[in-house]
């Protein structure tokens, strides 16, 4: 409390307040852009279905609750529940899939000495550059010889089998970046590879985990195109489909309970989002940084 | 692709070998490496490489899907280059790529700048800001996106204040292609969050000394920031490319299905969806796949190419 | 600091593991069946395109259905339009699709190429399937080469809908054998007075073409080719154009930034060219009130107009063939599904079924009105072929036209690329 100390103390608060003040103004900035198109979307949930296309406002006029309360008598005479619950179904095998498929292959990649480890990265990552259009048609003709569409199977199987090679790399340089102490110290403990893959290098590896399963996750639960091209029977839709119900180039579509399920629909994601998010940015840490 | 090899390559010779371990150790590894690997062999035979090597074929023939492929040679090849549609599709793209990739990254660099100074509600706006990107290509934001770009809609406004009036951009085969363009940068938040994960890494004792040397904050980003990030940048880079030539679900969405208005947002894959799946051409579609993996690979080396010149890798950076 | 915590990490992951491995379990257990059970219970797929209220409409008439034939289970499966085709597609050519589905016109030919179709005079003759007391001939709708690949459920045409508000406002009258002069002098008119245009975007619209064509001694198709040559649509397009410079067509690129809406709905104009079954969706779209108004003719007489269809098919390759015509049967001839379909499909394509159903809402009368007025002027013809490839090239059409609309493209680049696509989609 010295008056000597006083003004030093004081014009650097003065200058760090300052700093706070545009940063907070820059970010609200940012803020208002990036969620104006959202809330146009939940305003339009609210708006009679007939006002929804073209509409500029950014709000109704006079709020309605029909799109959601019809929601809540289905679609088609099916329940909009039973395609959340696919939807969650496949998105959480997604998820079990590409941890456990992911993480074993990339464990291999990084912690394990074998012949032909660096082909098999080179064919690894040429997978990323595949657009997923080439492989549709002769995976689907595989399915349907195993008999398997319809069901869950062709939407997972690449999951468990590690083909979603994004996620492989990613886990593979997080990997890299553990101290090697550590599996040095498993090694002399008497540890086979998969001891030391299940009791050390996966909880380790917990970030870059977390961040391929929010990854997998939103991409499960916003995938259409698998779903539309392999499931046949209304029950087994998934939310992505299920909204498509509401649309008929014949007669009358119904926008309004569309874009209220579009709304729903995000709830779980944001929510897997929010409760994983802070993993994400040391998921991403090794990914890439080091060569 | 070979570049690619290089990432892998490093770490493997830095490696110590154990010494006594002796011919049967390796074998033993070999057999661990082939056993972790086994899920990912399978499904790189059977969902990928089985698939590929099929659709390659089919590149080559003319296949409907119901009667067997016929072999033509090259024709779908020389079919698509004349192809004015096929033309259009890759003007389109390559300008998607073009312009939505720079700015994207731009964007979330910013962003990444801004949020990661230690600010309160930090963690709040970070959410925020990747929320576009949980939405997706959904159906409700092709409606939202036709109504933003739509004529006299919020853009179209803020636009005439700047005396430009284009009448909306949805319907304007000219301008679509923006509001496409402005999608993919309001979906900022993967590049931004691998930012956010560079710039943590970033020692602050080198910002601290650079400070005492009487660095402005410009001099500092320039010296420091950019080379230290660089190898995210090029990580951010290299994805974004990708993703971009592939781009499909936010083209189709905007444009209601058609990929239009006039094929102005008709994007690569949207013309081999419609080739494949619609006209049940495959033998054309497949030949326009393999030719977008050709340029994806080829981009992809040049890019490698072009990090020796400017990714600094820092191997004390952690 | 990361180790101090592993014990936490290891417990979550494995507990992790555990879980996936008991869904995964899970999952592998719920693969459907194809056909006969123990009990001799049939179970035949059956897939359609449509909104919700045929949906709900289908599945009454299914749970009927089952009632009467109770060994025989449907399974239906249903989508929207364009996912349906797609769909249809991608398991006929892997051999599996639904044993019964919904068609249309414009596939007969592709699918029937592709020997997906059952020729279903066999069931027939068997007894198992009536081909009688089809109403005004609609049963040839369903025929290609002497085979009867395709039964009508419903009947509809090419009808314009006009804004009656926008119409009367403007003083205009829609009657049966006006010319194209008359008409594009009743936009000039609505232009004029209400300041919007008069008709959405006629001259992409492939089946409107088709009439003006028949009006012409030609037609869109013939059973393997274009029916046209690339100067006749140069100048439709030529025209077409040139009506939306001057405005009596609406802008496209304000049609286009309405869609999925109707441009007629959203008001940018007074008129659309339209199937009369579609005719709900104005209603249900838009603000004004809408009718169905009669075709322009070239001679004061003739429309050029003919009945199409949705049909019921089935698989060539299905299992059991006796029960899909059974079904298909029932769905046609049976009065009380007749009721509860009313005219969704079209006007009921059998006399059993349109006389057990009487519409009682203004949009369903007005499409019986409509449909009797045609007939009764007798400008009804027999269908224009549709070849193999009819789909792709209606797509084109539609496309291609808004191109022109869009001053993208000449109208004589324009045709000459239709010409180039349809020629390989006639290939394919």
């Amino acid at each position: 409390m010295t008056s000597a100390t006083t003004p030093v103390v004081h014009t650097a608060g003065e200058r760090r307040r300052f700093g706070s003040v545009v940063w907070h103004v820059g970010a609200l900035a940012i803020l208002a852009v990036v969620l104006y198109p959202v809330i146009w979307v939940v305003g339009a949930s609210f708006k009679p279905s007939k006002d929804i296309i073209a509409s500029l406002e950014l709000l109704p006029t006079e709020p309605v609750w029909a799109n959601f309360s019809g929601l809540a008598d289905g679609i088609s005479g099916i329940s909009i529940s039973s395609f959340f619950w696919n939807s969650l179904m496949y998105a959480v095998l997604a998820v079990a899939g590409v941890v456990l498929s992911s993480s074993l292959t990339a464990y291999a990649f990084a912690k394990i000495r074998f012949v032909g480890r660096n082909l098999l990265f080179t064919l690894m990552i040429g997978t990323l550059l595949l657009p997923y259009h080439v492989l549709l048609i002769p995976q689907y003709v595989l399915f349907r010889n195993l008999e398997l569409t319809d069901t869950l199977v062709p939407l997972v199987a690449g999951k468990f089998l590690a083909t979603e090679a994004f996620f492989v790399f990613l886990m593979v340089q997080f990997m890299r970046g553990l101290p090697r102490e550590l599996d040095e110290a498993a090694k002399l403990d008497g540890c086979g590879h998969f001891r030391t893959y299940w009791s050390i290098v996966l909880p380790l590896s917990r970030p870059a985990i977390i961040t391929s399963a929010i990854f997998t996750f939103i991409n499960a639960w916003n995938d259409f195109m698998g779903p539309l091209i392999y499931l046949n029977t209304p029950e087994k839709y998934t939310v992505s489909l299920g909204l498509m119900m509401f649309r008929d180039q014949e007669g009358i579509s119904n926008y309004g309970s569309m874009i209220a399920m579009s709304l729903v629909a995000l709830i779980p994601v944001i929510a897997f989002f929010m409760a994983f998010q802070r993993y994400l940015i040391d998921g991403m840490a090794t990914s890439g940084l080091k060569g | 692709m070979t570049l690619v090899k290089e990432a892998p390559a490093r770490p493997a010779g830095k490696r110590s070998a154990a010494p006594a371990a002796g011919r049967r150790g390796r074998r033993r590894e070999n057999l661990a490496g082939y056993l972790f690997m086994s899920p990912w062999i399978a499904g790189f035979l059977l969902l990928t490489a089985g698939p590929m090597i099929a659709s390659l074929y089919y590149a080559f023939t003319r296949y409907n899907l119901f009667t067997p492929p016929e072999w033509v040679g090259f024709d779908n090849f020389t079919t698509m280059f004349q192809d004015p549609r096929w033309q259009k599709s890759v003007e389109v793209t390559l300008k998607y790529v073009v312009v939505a990739t720079p700015l994207k990254l731009l964007l979330a660099l910013g962003v990444a700048l801004l949020l990661a100074q230690k600010r309160r509600g930090q963690g709040l706006y970070r959410a925020a800001f990747y929320m576009p990107s949980l939405i997706g290509a959904s159906v409700s934001v092709g409606f939202v996106w036709r109504a933003l770009f739509s004529d006299d809609a919020i853009v179209d406004r803020g636009q005439k204040i700047f005396g430009l009036d284009v009448g909306g951009w949805i319907g304007n085969p000219d301008y679509v292609i923006y509001a496409l363009v402005a999608l993919s940068i309001w979906q900022f938040g993967a590049p931004m969050v691998i930012f956010l994960a560079g710039l943590k890494q970033v020692p602050q004792e080198l910002y601290e000394a650079a400070e005492v040397d009487g660095a402005g904050p410009l001099r500092r980003f320039w010296n420091i920031t950019l080379p230290m990030i660089s190898p995210v940048l090029f990580f951010n880079v290299l994805l974004e490319s990708i993703h971009a030539f592939q781009v499909f679900g936010s083209a189709y969405v905007v444009s209601d299905t058609r990929c239009g208005p006039a094929d102005a947002t008709l994007v690569y894959t949207c013309y081999l969806y419609q080739k494949g799946f619609k006209e049940a051409q495959m033998g054309f579609a497949s030949a326009m796949a393999w030719t977008l993996v050709v340029a994806v690979a080829l981009v992809t080396a040049v890019l490698f190419w072009s990090q020796k010149k400017w990714v600094h890798y820092e191997e004390a950076a952690k | 600091m990361r180790t101090s915590r592993n014990v936490e990490r290891r417990t979550i992951l494995k507990a992790a593991g555990a879980t996936a491995a008991t869904l995964g379990l899970a999952a592998t257990t719920g693969c459907g069946g194809d056909g006969a059970s123990a009990d001799g219970t049939v179970t035949l797929r059956y897939a359609w395109w449509g909104g919700e209220p045929r949906t709900i409409a289908i599945k009454k008439t299914i749970a009927l259905f089952e009632k009467k034939y109770p060994k025989i289970k449907i399974k239906p499966e249903f989508t929207d339009y364009e996912a349906f085709w797609e769909k249809f597609q991608t398991q006929a050519s892997g051999g599996n699709p639904p044993d019964v589905f919904q068609n249309a016109v414009g596939f007969l030919r592709k699918y029937d190429k592709r020997g997906v179709l059952m020729d279903l005079k066999s069931q027939s003759d068997a007894g198992n399937l009536s081909l009688d007391n089809f109403r005004n001939g609609v049963l040839a709708n369903g025929q290609v080469d002497g085979k009867q690949i395709g039964i009508p459920v419903g009947a509809n045409t090419m009808a314009l809908v006009i804004d009656l508000k926008a119409f009367e406002k403007a003083g205009v009258e829609a009657k049966m054998g006006w010319t194209w002069d008359d008409y594009f002098d009743a936009l000039q008119t609505i232009q004029d007075k209400l300041k919007i245009a008069g008709d959405t975007g006629y001259f992409s619209i492939m089946y409107l073409y088709d009439l003006y064509l028949r009006q012409n001694g030609k037609a869109f198709f013939t059973d393997s080719d274009l029916g046209f040559t690339e100067d006749d649509l140069t100048q439709w397009w030529e025209d077409g154009y040139k009506r939306v410079r001057s405005g009596l067509v609406a802008d496209p690129k304000k049609v286009e930034q309405v869609k999925p809406k109707s441009a007629l709905s959203a008001g940018l104009a007074a008129s659309e060219f339209t199937w009369d079954n579609f005719s709900i969706r104005y209603e249900g779209e838009g603000e004004s009130d809408y009718g169905l108004a009669p075709i322009p003719t070239t001679d004061g007489k003739q429309t050029g107009q003919y009945l199409g269809s949705l049909m019921l098919s089935a698989f060539s390759g299905t299992k059991h063939p006796k029960e899909v015509a059974q079904f298909i049967d029932f769905m046609v001839h049976d009065p009380e599904v007749g009721k509860i379909m009313g005219y969704d499909r079209g006007i009921l394509a059998t006399t059993e079924q349109y006389e057990a159903f009487t519409p009682t809402d203004d949009n369903n009368k007005g499409v019986k009105a409509y449909e009797e007025e045609v007939a009764e002027a007798g400008v009804l013809g027999k269908i224009t072929p549709h070849p193999s490839g009819a789909d792709v090239i209606e797509a084109a059409f539609l496309r291609i036209g808004g191109e022109v609309a869009q001053g993208k493209a000449k109208p004589a680049d324009a045709a000459k690329t239709l010409f180039s696509e349809a020629k390989a989609a006639f290939a394919g």
